[in-house]
This record gives C-alpha cells, structure tokens and sequence, in this order.
C-alpha cells in the first residue's frame, strides 16, 4: 500500500512538469505535423487538403536546399569549434593558480554569451562595415585588402559562424571549467605519483571523468547552432546574400513570418525535428557508450 | 462567439481537419464583430516609426487633442512591414485587429487579399471626401482591382545623395549635379581618384533596380501582374545599374553599411530613399546634397516611388467609423505639416511648405512617380523574395544580367501563377 502511495506519489510530482512539456512541446508537434499537410488560411481559420505538396515544393525549393547546406556547414564548424576550443581552454585556466586570475578568465568568457545579440549586433556591424570598418581599416592599415564580409555570397556565412562562436563557446567554457575543477583531487595525485604528465592526465584522467559534461554539450551544442543562431543570422545579414548565410530555422521563420505560408512553414519545421531528433539519436547512439558516470 | 471554419475545397471530417485545424495554432478564431464602443471609441494605430517626437506620435496627439469622441492609441508593433504585418495577422486571427495599420505600398495585394484591408470608398460619402484631398496620381497607387486600400501616407522616391564636401574637393562643380546615369558614373570616378573616398553606393533590394528597369523602359510586372523583366529594355537598365561595379566604383554592401558610410564621410554618393533625407543630415556634419535620381542617356525618365498607406483592417461598423474619422484628420492639412518632417513626400492637394533640402524629390514627384511593384497573389512575398535574391546574384555577379533576370522571370512567374 505505502508502495503503491509512493508510485502516485511521484506522478504527483513530475505531473506538473509533465503536463507543461506536454502541452507546449510535444503538443504543438504533433499538431505541427497535422498542418503541414494543409494549406493554413490563419486568419480565416480555413485549412485546404495538400497532401505532401508542402513537403515536396520545399525540397524543390533551392532556397531549402541552401539552408540545409548552410546548417551542415554550420553543424560541421562549429559543433567541433565550440567542444573544442573551450575545452582546450578550461584546461589552461584549470592550471592558472591566481584565484583572481581565473575569475577574470571566466569572465572575459562568458560575457559574449551574456550579453544581448541586439546590442552587441550593432558593434559587429561596424566591426565588418566594409568602408568604416574595424577589420578593413586594420588590414588596409596592414597593406591588406578589404572584404565585402557581410555582403559577400563566399564570406557572409564564415562571418556568421565566427560572431556565432564567439557568442557561444563561453557557456561551454563555464561547464568544462566547472567540471575539471569537480575531479576529485586525490584521482589527479595519484596519477600525478604514478608520473602521468600533463597530457597523460588529461587522455586517460581528466576528459573521461567529466564525459557527462562532454556528451551533454555535444548534444546542446548541436540544438545551440541549429537554433540559437539565427539570432545572428538575422542581425548581421538576414540570410543573404541570396541565402548564402541562412540556415534551416531562419528559412523557417522567413516562411511563416515573412511569407506568411504557415503549411510549408509547418512541413520545414517537421523535417527539422526530424534532422535533430536523428542527430541526437546518432549522438546517443556513437558517444554514449564512453561516458562514464560516476 | 467562436468560429471554426473549414475551406470548402475540402471539407474535412471533425476527427482530421477540425483537431488540426481546431488545435492547429490556436485556431478557434473570433470573427467579426468585436465589444462595441459607443461614447468614446477607442482605436489602435500600428505602425513602425519609433520615437515619442516622432511625427506618427504627433499626429495621433493632435487628432486626439481634437475630441472628437474617437481616441487613437499609437502602437509601435515593430521596425518593419513584414514586423507590424505579422502581428497584425495575430490580432485579425484572435478577432481583434487593429483599427488602422501602416502598409508598405508592395503589400497592397496582400493586405486586400489577406488581411482583409477595406476598400476607402466603400465607406460611402465620407470616404470619398477623404479621397478628395489626394492627388489623383498618389490614389492609383493605392488602388488594387479598383478598390482603394488606404490613403497614401509616407510617399518616397529614391534620389541621389552627394556628400558635396568630396564633390568640390574633387573639383567637380556643385552646379553641374550629373542629370544622366553615364554622367554621373564620369565624375564619381574623378570624385574617387581626386578623394581617395568610396564614390557610390546602391541598395541592393528591388526598389532601386525597379527606377533603372522602368528608366531604361522596361518594367518588373506589367500591368496584369505578369513577370516581365528579362525584356530587352530591362536588360539594359540593370546593365546600367551593375556597370558602376564593375567600373569600380561601387562596392555592393547592405542598406545598414551604406548609410553608415555615408553618415561617417566615407562615401562620394548614394542613392536612398529622399525619406531619410532629416534622419542622416541629424547624424552629419558636412554638407549634403539631394539631386534627381539620374536617368538613363536618351531614354525618358518613369522614376517610382515607395513609402506606405494606412489601411483600415477594423472589421466592425463603429472601429471603422472611427478609423475614418483618423483618416481624415490624417488628409487635413494640419496633420500632413507634421507629418512632412519625416521627410515623405506630400501627398495631398494641399499647398503646404517644402521641407528644405527635398527640392529635388519635389521635382521628381512633380515629373510623375510610378508605384513601386506590388506582388499579386498568395505567394507574391515569397515572388518578391525571390526576385530580391536574383538581383543580389546579378550585383554580387554570380549571374549575368540576361540570366539573372530570367531566372528571376522564370521564378517569379511560377509563383505568381
């Protein structure tokens, strides 16, 4: 009896989380998924039967195919850019011993991720302005040529992925940081005894004992580029030129907001989920089995 | 009361489409008639000008401070069309549109079509005297399927812009403003080698490729809506548009870049809307100069023109009186004065004085002013999306001129089919 208490017990508790997920999210996907094979009138309410049309005129479409070529990219650069480098660097500051130090570090760090995109947006549109500009004022100061950035089809994307980064590693940063400094200290003295180095502790020691972390941020860091980015992309070039900068969710949101074709809206969105429940499947799937949980 | 409604194209049963449809996006819709007002009526006024001096603010205080039983609640809902459309769409679908909304001419189509904007002169004798008090000129370029979409409200045209301290420094004469394409490409490259400044910048968009094509005689869209702008004609006009590209000249860069350049002395020129004419002389120190936007050597000037109207999307009797009433303190003279200092262009018949420095739209607005494309259809925002991205692959060069324009063309034309 008191066993069966506890089991309603826990419903109990998880109910109110349960129902919010429920009606926010995996509501509005099933019912995303209805739309997308209607023709939604949103303001007369009115739905017209299309079948998989909506699917089949977006994979026609090349702005869709750009897009996700343009996500792969992004996926490809900067999942491995934003595990890495701050990892790389939480493992330089872990050595730092100035208490004050390390406090600065992670602060430099981590305001980009702080700060809002809106505001710091506007320094990175000076920064690339291709006439008054910080950067080609600083490579024609240098005997360099300037670039278009922002403007040019072969370098919008690159400048995306680069503001991107930097709004983005320092949350990573954070977690690494936090992680490596939660290793029981003994673990690193006794390798230290047995003569592991520096790289030794790290391979064998360190990045094992804060795996979770890892495949945490791996699986994060995918839905942070896929998503979070388009922030960046609609301040700094609003996809172009000609769509060379979108990505999936920025084609989405120009479809329903800017088009106003909510059923294909809808069907991209469904190919998204998609994409991202396939991805993180595949990460749980490649990865999970080297985390180690303590 | 609640109304679900079904497409009679494909009535579905209540188990498919209703749960889609009912569920689908907060889908139960309140149509129709809203709470009636009766003593005083209250109105929203969406828009995107930003400020509490601006001259949207200070018009909606002036017909305010009138009392005449109609209050107008100014609601900046966003910084562009597509921004205030979409919330616009929000209200409509949740049975509360705003009274009157600031519309981009280019979604005439879709605001009579989709958003259910009402036609002015269906307002009977009311309507028709608010009309009165345009030029007949500007009401055709409010006017879809013969049905007037709203007043015109922000007229503008895109001029040049000279930064008249580079033009004398290059030696070039203040009087002798280039009055042809050709001409000006001319002494922009003596600007550039004398100053050292970047000469020109354009907007890449559809706006400002639309003034050569129709300069050059052609047109993007012909009169039945039909994408026409791979012709001859318009072939040369975009030629004439890239060419200052390739004589290095202009170094293609967004509207943000451009007028930023501009403001901070780098650029020799730039061809904007004569709009932000207040807007940029506020952020500069040195003297500017507003002149025609230049023609196309032996060919006859059809310059075009863009800004917004405000249409009525009220749905109920006594919000539609009311918007009415806004309207036409909008066409009296009071409140077009202040809405000149934006700079916009006065569209009404009253004389009123010119905003210094806006001579040269003046001109261009007396010479006759097209309107600027309106995109027919369901997808025609999705048609003048497309047609933007061929213009920007034809000026970054990543098409030809022929090409792009009938890739566009071809595009274009399966949208709007």
């Amino acid at each position: 009896m008191f066993a069966l208490q506890g089991r309603y017990a826990a419903w109990l508790f998880i109910a109110p989380a349960m129902i919010a997920v429920t009606v926010f999210i995996y509501l509005p996907m099933v019912l995303n998924v209805g739309v997308s094979f209607y023709d939604w009138n949103v303001l007369r309410n009115e739905f017209s039967w299309k079948g998989v049309e909506n699917y089949l005129s977006t994979l026609d479409n090349i702005d869709f195919r750009s897009a996700a070529v343009n996500t792969a990219i992004y996926l490809a650069v900067l999942v491995p850019a934003q595990m890495l480098i701050p990892l790389v660097l939480a493992f330089l500051m872990l050595r730092v011993r100035n208490r004050f130090a390390v406090r600065t570090y992670r602060g430099i760090y981590f305001i980009p991720t702080i700060v809002s995109f809106s505001i710091a947006g506007v320094v990175w549109l000076w920064m690339f302005n291709p006439i008054v500009g910080f950067l080609n004022t600083l490579l024609e100061s240098m005997g360099f040529a300037g670039h278009r950035w922002l403007s040019d089809p072969d370098m919008a994307l690159w400048c995306v992925a680069a503001v991107s980064f930097w709004k983005g590693f320092g949350l990573n940063l954070i977690l690494y940081a936090a992680a490596l400094v939660n290793i029981p200290r003994e673990v690193i003295e006794a390798a230290e005894l047995d003569g592991a180095g520096a790289w030794t502790r790290a391979r064998r020691i360190e990045v094992p004992m804060i795996s979770p972390t890892l495949f945490f941020t791996a699986v994060t860091t995918v839905l942070i580029v896929m998503d979070e980015i388009v922030g960046v992309v609609d301040v700094l070039t609003e996809g172009g030129p000609y769509n060379s900068s979108s990505n999936l969710v920025y084609f989405l949101y120009e479809r329903a907001f800017r088009q106003f074709n909510f059923g294909e809206a809808a069907a991209v969105a469904t190919l998204i989920i998609a994409i991202v429940a396939f991805a993180t499947w595949l990460q749980f799937r490649a990865f999970e089995r080297y985390v180690h949980y303590q | 009361m609640i109304r679900t409604a079904v497409s009679s194209k494909a009535r579905l049963g209540r188990r498919g489409a209703l749960r889609v449809a009912g569920g689908g996006a907060a889908a139960a819709v309140l149509i129709g008639s809203g709470p009636a007002r009766s003593a005083n009526a209250s109105i929203d006024i969406v828009h995107f000008f930003s400020g509490a001096d601006h001259p949207m603010e200070l018009v909606i205080k002036a017909f305010n401070q009138k009392n005449l039983g109609v209050t107008a609640v100014s609601r900046q809902e966003g910084t562009t069309y597509e921004a205030i459309t979409q919330k616009a769409m929000a209200g409509i679908a949740a049975g509360r549109p705003p009274a009157v909304m600031t519309t981009g001419w280019k979604l005439a189509s879709f605001a009579k079509h989709t958003l259910g904007a009402q036609d002015i002169r269906g307002a009977g004798a009311d309507g028709n005297a608010v009309l009165e008090n345009y030029k007949p000129d500007v009401i055709k370029m409010v006017t879809v399927d013969g049905a007037v979409m709203g007043i015109p409200w922000a007229l503008s045209t895109p001029v040049l812009y000279i930064n008249m301290d580079h033009w004398k420094a290059a030696g070039l004469d203040p009087a002798a403003i280039p009055t042809t394409v050709e001409d000006l490409y001319v002494k922009l490259a003596q600007l550039q080698q004398k100053t050292g400044k970047s000469a020109l910048a354009y907007e890449v968009n559809e706006w400002e490729p639309q003034a050569f094509i129709q300069n050059a005689g052609g047109d993007v869209l012909d009169s039945g809506g039909k994408p026409v702008m791979d012709s001859p004609a318009a072939i040369y006009g975009m030629e004439k548009f890239v060419e200052a590209k390739t004589k290095g000249l202009w170094k293609p860069i967004g509207l943000g870049e451009m007028l930023t350049a501009f403001q901070a002395g780098a650029l020799g020129a730039m061809v904007t809307s004569s709009a932000r004419l207040s807007g940029i002389k506020a952020q500069t120190a040195f003297e500017i100069k507003l002149a025609k936007m230049p023609g196309l050597e032996g060919k006859a000037r059809r310059m075009n023109s863009g800004g917004n109207f405000l249409a009525i999307l009220a749905r109920n009797k006594e919000q539609q009186a009311a918007a009415l009433q806004f309207l036409k303190f909008c066409a009296t003279p009071e409140a077009m004065k202040l809405w000149l200092a934006t700079g916009y262009l006065n569209t009404t018949k009253h004389e009123l004085p010119m905003p210094a420095g806006q001579e040269a739209a003046y001109a261009q607005l007396a010479d006759g002013l097209t309107p600027e494309t309106v995109w027919p259809g369901a997808r025609g925002l999705e048609a003048l999306k497309v047609h933007i991205d061929w213009i920007s692959r034809i000026v970054n060069g990543s098409a030809t001129v022929a090409n792009g324009l009938k890739g566009s063309k071809d595009a274009v034309a399966k949208l709007l089919a």
